[in-house]
């Protein structure tokens, strides 16, 4: 049997795929990581090793301590607020009604469009005296609610983390009702001739059968989001002031700088947070579905 | 279930009202693209006095922007190609040889899921190799970025196709080249659609490649056209509209097209992991 698995499947065929990762994935994640290291700048002709000193200069940075704790804001309002609609938005279509797939279809599709593109709908949705948000707010007579959302630095987080809300929860959706119509109809049943309510139900039964779907989409969530560029760049680019910097703006700006060494270490920075939040998370997660 | 007939007119509404605040804002970017300069800076949802086509025609009469839409598509089918085969045959023998060595390079490839790329390295390995700034440098960096998802998707799918076959082929004096070509790659074929439209969308949506990776203004693709497009028209919303609908379009058509390939193609992937 190992003769013919050796005939059968070659190592060789990883090779391509190996070359392509290796050469435009691996390389500059492993240099990248010495490069952190490093007084690499557009000013100097040589590459040195410093140790710590992007590190020192990055965490006595205000702009970056706070595009640190907007990247992790972000993430976990995203991740919460996405997975609630999501999950919500998966019990009501689980439910047999008329156009359901359709319905489906439709509340996946922002996903499908690009960022930039969303970002750029909703300058003009925010936009403070024409916008459809607050025309609409005005209409219900809601004026007092009709602020500057892209330009209050009260707001402009807050405003920006919505539109990835909407962006992405059918996405979200689409993974829950996945795991929702895994669940056996009997399972149903038996629930409602015991009398079980709604709230019964989705506690002891649909919520402990999703758990791969919510493992799955927590970490995806957690990793997309705290990666977060573009939506920021076009909806505010950052501003006002620094009020909805996050970690890639802020690469964005040290290589505009010609600060590269800095850049590359604030990107190990954002790797070092996916890593430490997104495996405990997990691992967490698994563990619980093993556990159910 | 029969309580549930007793709430599903109300969460039929809730849908309605959801579909209403996706659709929307599609909505106001298409009746907008067709008003003038004034008009449409009014982001209001009424349909236009007249349909005017200026502002496609604006649009279409920039060869910078037809150039990028040829660009797109000729960076994102080579993407593909690439993408789809290395990936195939990569997750063809790590889930036929479940050793050591193919569970590490499987884990390698994964890793590429989680860790974000180092942008400026890149830049700068791409600059040593020669590989800046050119159209096979960008169909490299994206075959490098959608590898490990393709190769997550194949390697699940490939466990359903029966080991029988590989052997039943083997006795037959088949090689393994023409084993996975003749036999094993047809019957991808469904999660290879899959796979190519994610991928492909991924590549047409994208804009960090080519604004780090791409300085000639000639090679752009068309995402990083509309950035520096909008910094010169803003003030004219009709035509910003106009161009982002020609952009979104054909997404929108595929998307439509084969949207039951895009949802459970990703949810058989996203729960097999």
């Amino acid at each position: 049997m190992t003769m013919e698995r050796r005939q059968n499947y070659p190592y060789w065929f990883l090779l391509p795929a190996f070359a392509v990762f290796a050469l435009l994935y691996l390389t500059p994640t492993l240099t990248g990581l010495y490069y952190s290291f490093t007084d690499w700048n557009i000013n100097k002709k040589t590459i040195d090793f410093v140790g710590l000193e992007n590190f020192r200069s990055l965490f006595s940075d205000r702009k970056m301590v706070a595009a640190l704790w907007h990247t992790l804001i972000y993430a976990f309002a995203v991740t919460v607020i996405r997975n609630s609609v999501g999950l919500g938005m998966a019990l009501v279509l689980n439910v047999k009604m008329r156009f359901r797939n359709l319905f489906r279809t439709v509340f996946f599709l922002p996903y499908m469009i690009s960022p930039l593109i969303i970002g750029y709908l909703f300058t003009a949705i925010y936009h403070p005296a024409n916008g459809l948000l607050n025309m609409g707010l005005k209409g219900a007579g809601l004026g007092v609610f009709a602020v500057d959302w892209l330009n209050d630095p009260r707001f402009a987080l807050f405003s920006a983390i919505m539109v990835d809300v909407w962006r992405t929860s059918g996405f979200a959706m689409v993974i829950y009702l996945a795991g929702l119509q895994m669940i056996p109809g009997e399972l149903y049943e038996s629930a409602s001739l015991d009398g079980a309510r709604f709230t019964q139900t989705f506690r002891h039964i649909m919520f402990p059968l999703i758990a791969p779907s919510l493992t799955i989409n927590l970490v995806l969530s957690l990793i997309g989001t705290m990666k977060v560029f573009v939506m920021i760049l076009v909806l505010t680019n950052g501003g006002p002031g620094y009020t909805t910097e996050v970690i890639n703006t802020y690469i964005m700006t040290e290589f505009s700088l010609g600060l590269y060494g800095l850049g590359t270490a604030a990107n190990l920075v954002l790797t070092a947070l996916i890593v430490l939040l997104g495996f405990p998370v997990l691992i967490l997660l698994r563990k619980r579905e093993v556990a159910l | 279930m029969k309580r549930s007939n007793f709430y599903r007119i109300p969460l039929f509404l809730v849908c309605v009202a959801v579909s209403l605040i996706v659709l929307v804002p599609f909505a106001m970017i298409l009746v907008n693209s067709f008003k003038d300069a004034r008009q449409s800076a009014l982001f209001k949802l009424s349909l236009p006095d007249e349909f005017l086509w200026s502002n496609y025609k604006l649009v279409l009469s920039k060869p910078a922007v037809i150039r990028s839409f040829l660009n797109t598509i000729y960076i994102a089918v080579f993407s593909v190609l690439l993408t789809d085969l290395c990936a195939a045959m990569a997750a063809f023998v790590i889930q036929r040889r479940p050793t050591r060595l193919g569970k590490a390079a499987y884990y390698t490839f994964l890793m590429g899921l989680v860790i974000p790329i180092s942008i400026i390295p890149t830049i700068r390995l791409m600059m040593n190799t020669g590989l800046h700034n050119t159209y096979r440098g960008m169909i490299l960096y994206y075959t490098a970025i959608n590898l490990p998802f393709a190769i997550f998707l194949l390697t699940g799918f490939i466990g359903s196709v029966p080991k029988e076959l590989d052997e039943s082929a083997m006795l037959d004096g088949c090689k393994p080249l023409r084993l996975f070509f003749r036999i094993i790659l047809p019957l991808l074929s469904t999660v290879m659609v899959t796979s190519t439209i994610v991928v492909a969308i991924a590549v047409w949506d994208d804009f960090v490649g080519p604004f780090y990776l791409i300085s000639d203004y000639r090679k752009w693709t068309i995402v990083l056209n509309i950035y520096t497009f909008v910094s010169q028209y803003e003030t004219n919303w009709g035509v910003v509209f106009a161009f982002l609908m020609l952009v979104m379009t054909p997404i929108l058509l595929l998307y439509f097209a084969l949207q039951r390939y895009i949802i459970s193609g990703l949810t058989a992937g996203a729960l097999k992991g």
